[in-house]
């Protein structure tokens, strides 16, 4: 049946009533009524459908407009041919010589898509024994200083062309020898054979060169000594892997002084405490606390201007002790407590394994501490003379000399090389220079002495560069370019060869036909000087292929000895005119960050807390609390200096528990006015970063470090030092767990005995940390006896994590990004014992007597994620950002987190950081991370962190899977897996392990059943992954 | 038919009649803004543009500009957070719980209490907001599907708890005060004279008509809501103390957390009612209405909850002492006598001494010293929050780590600026809705038959 029936709405439409069809196509039948109703509020609704969608249209379109914001395209090219020895994403290894100071570590230089990423320590060398400090750690990142001199400059414009650059100072140069003017050529330390020889060459040409070694921070006083004592000026190999008992007066050496990671690596050797009481003994005497003086086992404090009279007591009881004659000088009563007696007894005990070291660099000084090292047996023991190390050859005086030729007129052309005379010696220097006729400066960057010279022919960074070294006698190694040039820079050495118009000898490769590197390094021609100067060692391609990939070269130890014709009781007089103190001491010292300047500009090294006081992008004026309570000066006060006729005006204060009394410290390196960005610059309008320290050394003679008469008052502004630990003792807490080897020896578990902590748990262990469990379990074990807190490896975190520079004033709102940090307890020592409190040392201070200051035992202990097997931050976390790998590592999750921020604060070693600004790209924070060349140093294996995300210690997760899947692509079995955080890479003392709890082998294992083995907060039942070596003292008795 | 005792003191006052109660309580909705109220409102709107410009401020630069740092990284947002959700706490004790124990009192002030409740949670919700390094991706708190995988929330976080405890209160809160506003909107709906307002006020009237039907509807949906918000009274604020209990750090690590944070933010909403009350009665005339009786029952609760809260402070020290944790006990002694001393005892004495004056009866019933009274309550309780949050981290396991921190001024602004949020939606409330439930008021007048 078909539908036929039709529907009407009513009467109208059934009649098809005009009007209402009509009404009929208007949708709405009637009109709205929005009309009725604006109009009678006062509003005018014009707009119909057409304009609404006119308006409409309009609007989508602009919002989509808005939208449409281009991103910026950036391009990966792929490589067309692919070089041989280069797949993306596996990295080189290189071997080469570290050029961030004279002492010349061998390296291995990490190399990723033809980009040196990061720097390390050479297992081979005997300098550094696989280990770095922090300054060859960050040394990279100079490489990638984008305020580095892109060309050479002459006249302080720059110039593209070296041939017409060369040609003008060969021609100056020449007219200078013609007219018999001298040229100086002003260098560091120089110990490669294949740079002097070239400085050889030039002396050819230029005849009336004379080549000068100039250090910031000399050793002249040990040269000078030496060459007085035994004819021979140079510095001997000290031995601290073999000595038994150190005594240090004021010397550094494990954080600044001659080669420290060679002696931390020696150090630490003896350092472990063992059953038959194996441990060295180390005492410290120093005004200010050094790195050093916090690892000894006793610490004196000793007035820098006295140090003649305590080096002088110390040989005289030893001669009594050994029946040689005294130093005639007369009695000062007892110095020290009668510390010096008991430390003669403990190095005559000693003799033969003894060792004396003296920090000064004043000749009789140093000539006194020979005498006591001959009388001790330490030649041919502990110090070898006849391998002697070739780091440190400067001479003070004939460095002023040339000062004084300049100024003169008798040197008429001067060349600096690695040098900064300007900065680092004498304001004086500026305008002498400016008298030569002829004024070259190599270095690469425009500081405060390139300013002012004619040319600056910028060298290479040693990355870039081709050299050899011989840091020790008969050691050698080699420096191999991991990069071609970043900027149109040239190496010293081939600028000088280019003058001296040898240019045969570098064009001139004897294995061209063969060279795997010839076709390649045209460009270097210092690799053909530096080929032909090895061809009679190392003759055959293969056999310097070897040299190369091994970096070392060692040509033996040589047997024999040295005659000692010193006379040490011929310095009666000198030890008597200097025995009196009166007024107030400065040390000035090289901190372990910056060291002499040379890199301030560098963020990572002002960025990196200094291993005592915390305090980062600064120097400041250490006082000890006396002289504190005496000038009524707090933290947060500054204070004015005045030597001689240099004065500084409110240089920030910091009381600083272990200052000597009547002393007071201020670190060199800082002050730098032609750094750059970071390091302060007057040119560009940068702040300068603290004070230079420099100007109050005392460069009459060799160039003392300690200044008297110190005129010290309280200034008028107030400063905020920025530190990462403003909290310095451990407030009685079971934190960091300590003893001596005395009970130890009764006791293994001495100091770590606590009673058992009972934890009930109603939950079943998790099924990947069972024993047998078929995983890895990563976990760390650091030994506190080892840590000598030298930051090394904060630094060397921070290269391979990316953890991002963010300044002094972020710092002063403590929000350093550091993952591991090295925390810093003082504890006090008074009659009462020691004190581990603040109200207990607050009580003792009201007595008025502050001597427990000066007297402060120090621990360090590294602290970063824990990785928490019941992590506290996993389970607060609102969206998993945060959680356990079956590895046991506690994982973070860039991507996914919020920033709540919650596992920060419910972390109780407070390791994570937060992200509180974008840290890449932003003027704000314009380090390394803000300029596409300093982000070349970036680890592509490592995320760089967005704002707004909370980042930690990762325990390298990068490593332990490249680890993995390198012994997987072998077909290793699990075991074989070996995996190094960057830390434990970098670590000069070998205080962290690191490995695989379910390998049995592992050496972290073997340490989680060690006896001193303890958590930190084990009571908390988080179940940390890092065990913690209880530190061991050997202070029993001295 | 009166079920109160004609000796009892009469909840409404001045004999009014129910037409009186229209009048006096819709007169500001039907008449003009007052000067008092346009003040009021601007004073709000800087505010409220002081907020917009720290967050803008905030969100463009990065939460940095907050003084929080590597310890303390809940500093001022998570106290103004928790300050704001304990003030909202009052609403639904005085509407739901009260209703429930048939406490008549309450007809005067609930409608006011639901609504600073409301205003109250926004301004708290704006800190867990935008606390979040990444606002941007903060709904990932939400357990939505979603195409990441299979990433889901974690159930275990006390931060995931909020997110429910919150929203089911906000939304439950919203609820009952609308419902509860439907009669008297649909009294304003007839009473109104423009278009717009009539239509307005007819949309959000529901098509009220008064009907017995209806009425019992009402009666019964206010009592089924009232039934379900009783226990978020206690909830809401025990799952935000579970944000510091459930943690391990000494002062937050606390079992005594739930029943102390709800007694407090009891204490703190009634101190926040009292605050507006006493000002909304004088300025609006409604002292007939909002009566001495009121403010006096108030005061009652306002004492008895500071002196619970007081007990809860003590008892975390016996506890500390007694627990013999060294840490625990560190983080109170701290608290009193360390560097935030200042804040600990504005604390003890705002929260736990200042309230005992309210056993006297002048203290009870004296308007302008009520007033004083609430301020000092809510300043006391700002101050729980920051010293509860700020001493405990601090200084919490390692000395290395121990900070200092005092807030920014953005962060300073922030917290002004919810002030803003507050008033602003105060002031259109007190505009555009019946701020006194008509409605209910009605039954309780003596001389209605």
């Amino acid at each position: 049946m078909s539908n036929n029936i039709k529907y009407w709405k009513g009467e109208d439409e059934l009649t098809k009533n005009p009007s209402f069809l009509a009404a009929q196509r208007n949708e709405f039948h009637d009109d709205l009524p929005l009309d009725e109703v604006f109009n009678e509020e006062g509003v005018e609704l014009q707009a119909n459908r057409r304009d609404f969608l006119k308006y409409f249209g309009f609007s989508v379109t602009a919002v989509a407009l808005a939208a449409c914001y281009k991103t910026p395209i950036r391009n990966a090219v792929p490589y067309l041919v692919k070089p041989e020895d280069v797949t993306p994403g596996v990295a080189n290894y290189y071997r080469s010589t570290c050029g961030a100071c004279a002492t010349a570590c061998g390296i291995e230089v990490k190399v990723r898509e033809g980009r040196p990423i990061k720097v390390d320590g050479s297992v081979d060398s005997p300098i550094s024994q696989g280990g770095t400090c922090a300054v060859g750690q960050a040394s990279i990142l100079s490489l990638y200083d984008n305020e580095r001199l892109a060309n050479p400059l002459s006249n302080g414009s720059e110039q593209t062309d070296w041939t017409a650059l060369d040609s003008e100072i060969s021609a100056k140069l020449k007219s200078v020898v013609a007219a018999n003017g001298k040229i100086a050529l002003v260098s560091g330390s120089l110990h490669s054979p294949s740079t002097l020889k070239a400085i050889e060459a030039f002396k050819g040409a230029y005849p009336t060169t004379e080549h000068v070694s100039y250090d910031a921070v000399s050793y002249a006083g040990i040269l000078d000594a030496n060459a007085a004592d035994f004819g021979k000026r140079a510095l001997p190999t000290y031995k601290f892997d073999v000595a038994k008992v150190i005594v240090s007066f004021g010397a550094d050496f494990l954080g600044t002084w001659i080669s420290p990671v060679e002696f931390s690596k020696g150090y630490t050797k003896n350092r472990q405490p063992n059953a038959e009481g194996g441990m060295s003994k180390h005492i410290q005497f120093e005004s200010s606390l050094s790195m050093t003086g916090t690892n000894a086992d006793h610490r004196f404090p000793m007035r820098a201007s006295q140090e003649a009279l305590y080096v002088a007591t110390l040989y005289n009881y030893i001669a009594m002790g050994s029946g040689a004659r005294q130093i005639p000088v007369p009695q000062q009563g007892e110095l020290a407590g009668n510390s010096i007696k008991k430390t003669a007894d403990a190095l005559l005990k000693a003799k033969g394994t003894a060792l004396v070291v003296s920090g000064s660099n004043n000749t009789e000084i140093q000539q006194i501490v020979n005498g006591i090292n001959m009388l001790l047996g330490s030649y041919g023991t502990t110090i070898d003379m006849v391998n002697h190390s070739n780091q440190y050859q400067g001479s003070d005086v004939k460095t002023a000399e040339v000062l004084a030729g300049l100024k003169s007129g008798s040197i008429s052309a001067v060349i600096f090389y690695g040098v900064n005379p300007v900065y680092n010696h004498s304001k004086d220097w500026a305008e002498a220079i400016k008298k030569a006729k002829v004024s070259i400066s190599f270095a690469s960057n425009k500081d405060e002495t390139a300013s002012v010279c004619q040319y600056v022919c910028p060298d290479n960074h040693y990355l870039e560069s081709w050299n050899d070294a011989e840091p020790r006698k008969g050691l050698y190694q080699f420096t191999q370019p991991t990069i071609s040039n970043v900027f149109n820079t040239r190496q010293a050495q081939v600028s000088l060869l280019t003058w001296a118009n040898a240019n045969i000898a570098m064009e001139k490769d004897p294995f061209a036909s063969k060279g795997i590197f010839s076709q390649k390094l045209q460009a270097s021609p210092f690799y053909n000087f530096m080929r032909n100067n090895w061809s009679a060692t190392l003759g055959t391609d293969d056999a310097f292929n070897a040299a190369l990939e091994k970096g070392v070269l060692a040509s033996g130890i040589s047997e024999g000895g040295v005659s000692y014709v010193g006379n040490v009781e011929a310095l009666a007089s000198f030890v008597s005119s200097n025995s009196k103190a009166t007024g107030i001491d400065m040390v000035l010292y090289q901190p372990v960050g910056v060291r002499d300047g040379a890199y301030g500009n560098n963020p990572w090294l002002q960025e990196m807390p200094d291993p005592v006081s915390k305090v980062c992008w600064d120097n400041y004026v250490a006082l000890p609390k006396s002289l504190a309570m005496k000038l009524e000066i707090a933290e947060g006060d500054t204070v004015n200096i005045k030597v001689g006729d240099v004065t500084y005006n409110n240089v920030p204060a910091m009381i600083q528990p272990g200052q000597a009394n009547e002393t007071v410290a201020l670190a060199l390196g800082y002050g730098r006015t032609a750094a750059g960005k970071v390091g302060g610059s007057v040119e560009k309008g940068y702040d300068t970063v603290g004070v230079n320290a420099f100007a109050f050394a005392n460069n009459t003679g060799n160039r003392s470090f300690v200044a008297k008469n110190v005129d010290i008052t309280k200034g008028d502004e107030n400063y905020k030092l920025a530190q990462t630990q403003t909290h310095h003792s451990i407030e009685g807490r079971d934190i960091v767990r300590e003893s001596t080897l005395g009970a130890f020896k009764k006791n293994p578990k001495a100091g770590n005995d606590m009673p058992e902590t009972h934890i009930y748990t109603i939950w079943e262990k998790a099924e990947y940390r069972k024993d047998g469990a078929p995983n890895h379990l990563w976990a760390m074990a650091i030994d506190l006896n080892s840590c000598t807190g030298c930051g090394s490896c904060v630094v060397s975190c921070s290269i391979e994590n990316n953890v991002p520079v963010v300044g002094r004033d972020e710092i002063r709102l403590r929000r350093e990004m550091h993952w591991i940090r090295i925390d810093r307890y003082y504890a006090f020592n008074s009659a009462e014992g020691t004190m581990t409190k603040d109200d207990e040392i607050a009580k003792v201070d009201a007595s008025g007597n502050y001597d427990h200051w000066q007297n402060v035992n120090v621990l360090h202990q590294p602290m970063m994620c824990q990785h928490c097997a019941n992590a506290p931050c996993e389970t607060v976390c609102p969206v998993l950002a945060t959680t356990h790998s079956t590895e046991g590592l506690n994982q973070m999750t860039y991507n996914r987190c919020i920033g709540t921020k919650y596992c920060g604060n419910n972390c109780p070693y407070k390791v994570r950081r937060f992200n509180w600004f974008r840290y890449n790209d932003n003027d704000h924070f314009d380090f390394h991370f803000n300029n596409p060349l300093g982000k070349m140093v970036i680890n592509p294996d490592v995320t760089v962190r967005t704002r707004g995300v909370m980042e930690k210690c990762s325990f390298c997760v990068q490593r332990v899977q490249e680890g993995k899947l390198k012994a997987k692509r072998e077909g290793k079995s699990p075991n074989e897996v070996v995996v190094q955080t960057a830390c434990q890479r970098a670590c000069p003392s070998n205080a962290i392990v690191f490995g695989d709890l379910h390998n049995p082998e592992s050496e972290v294992s073997k340490l989680y059943k060690n006896e001193r083995g303890f958590s930190v907060l084990e009571e908390l039942n988080v179940q940390s992954s890092v065990k913690y070596m209880t530190k061991i003292r050997n202070n029993d008795s001295i | 038919m009166i079920h109160d005792s004609i000796l009892r003191d009469r909840l409404v006052t001045g004999d009014k009649s129910a037409s009186d109660v229209t009048r006096d309580i819709a007169r500001p909705i039907l008449n003009n803004p007052s000067t008092a109220w346009k003040i009021g409102f601007t004073l709000s709107l800087v505010f409220l543009g002081i907020f917009g410009v720290s967050l803008l401020y905030t969100l463009y630069t990065g939460i940095g500009v907050w003084n929080i740092n590597k310890s303390v990284m809940w500093g001022w947002d998570i106290t103004n957070f928790v300050f704001w959700v304990g003030i909202g706490h009052a609403g639904t004790l005085i509407s739901a719980v009260l209703l429930l124990f048939r406490q008549k009192w309450r007809m005067s002030i609930n409608r006011s209490a639901e609504a600073m409740t409301i205003f109250a949670v926004i301004c708290a919700a704006m800190f867990p907001v935008f606390h979040m390094g990444r606002v941007w991706v903060g709904y990932w708190a939400l357990p939505l599907p979603n195409a990441f995988g299979s990433l889901w929330v974690n159930f275990n976080s006390p931060l995931l708890w909020d997110v429910f405890a919150i929203s089911t209160y906000f939304s439950v809160s919203l609820l009952f005060w609308y419902i509860g506003l439907i009669p008297d909107i649909a009294t304003i709906r007839d009473k109104v004279k423009s278009k717009l307002g009539k239509n307005m006020y007819g949309f959000f009237s529901m098509g009220w008509t008064g009907s017995t039907r209806t009425w019992a509807r009402y009666e019964l949906v206010s009592l089924i809501l009232a039934g379900l918000s009783t226990p978020l009274v206690l909830s809401v604020h025990t799952i935000v103390s579970t944000d510091f209990a459930t943690s391990v750090i000494p002062g937050w690590h606390t079992t005594i957390f739930p029943p102390y944070f709800v007694a407090g933010a009891i204490f703190s909403g009634f101190g926040m009612v009292a605050t507006l009350l006493v000002v909304a009665r004088k300025v609006m005339n409604y002292e007939n209405y909002i009566t001495i009786g009121h403010l006096d029952a108030m005061t009652r609760i306002i004492m008895v909850t500071g002196t619970i809260v007081g007990i809860a402070y003590l008892t975390e020290f016996f506890i500390a002492w007694y627990s013999g944790n060294i840490y625990e006990q560190y983080a109170f002694t701290n608290r009193a006598f360390g560097p935030y001393w200042w804040a600990y005892w504005s604390m003890m004495s705002c929260n736990l001494i200042a309230p005992q004056v309210f056993w006297f009866k002048w203290a009870r019933t004296t308007p302008w010293f009520i007033f004083i009274m609430s301020i000092v309550v809510n300043v006391g309780m700002w101050f729980e929050r920051f010293v509860i949050i700020v001493t405990s981290l601090h200084r919490d396991y390692l000395p290395s780590s121990w900070v200092m921190y005092s807030g920014s001024l953005t962060e300073i602004g922030l917290f002004l600026g919810t002030f803003g949020i507050f008033f602003t939606c105060f002031f259109l409330f007190a505009k555009f809705l019946p701020v006194i439930n008509m409605a209910e008021l009605k039954s309780i007048l003596r001389n209605r038959e």
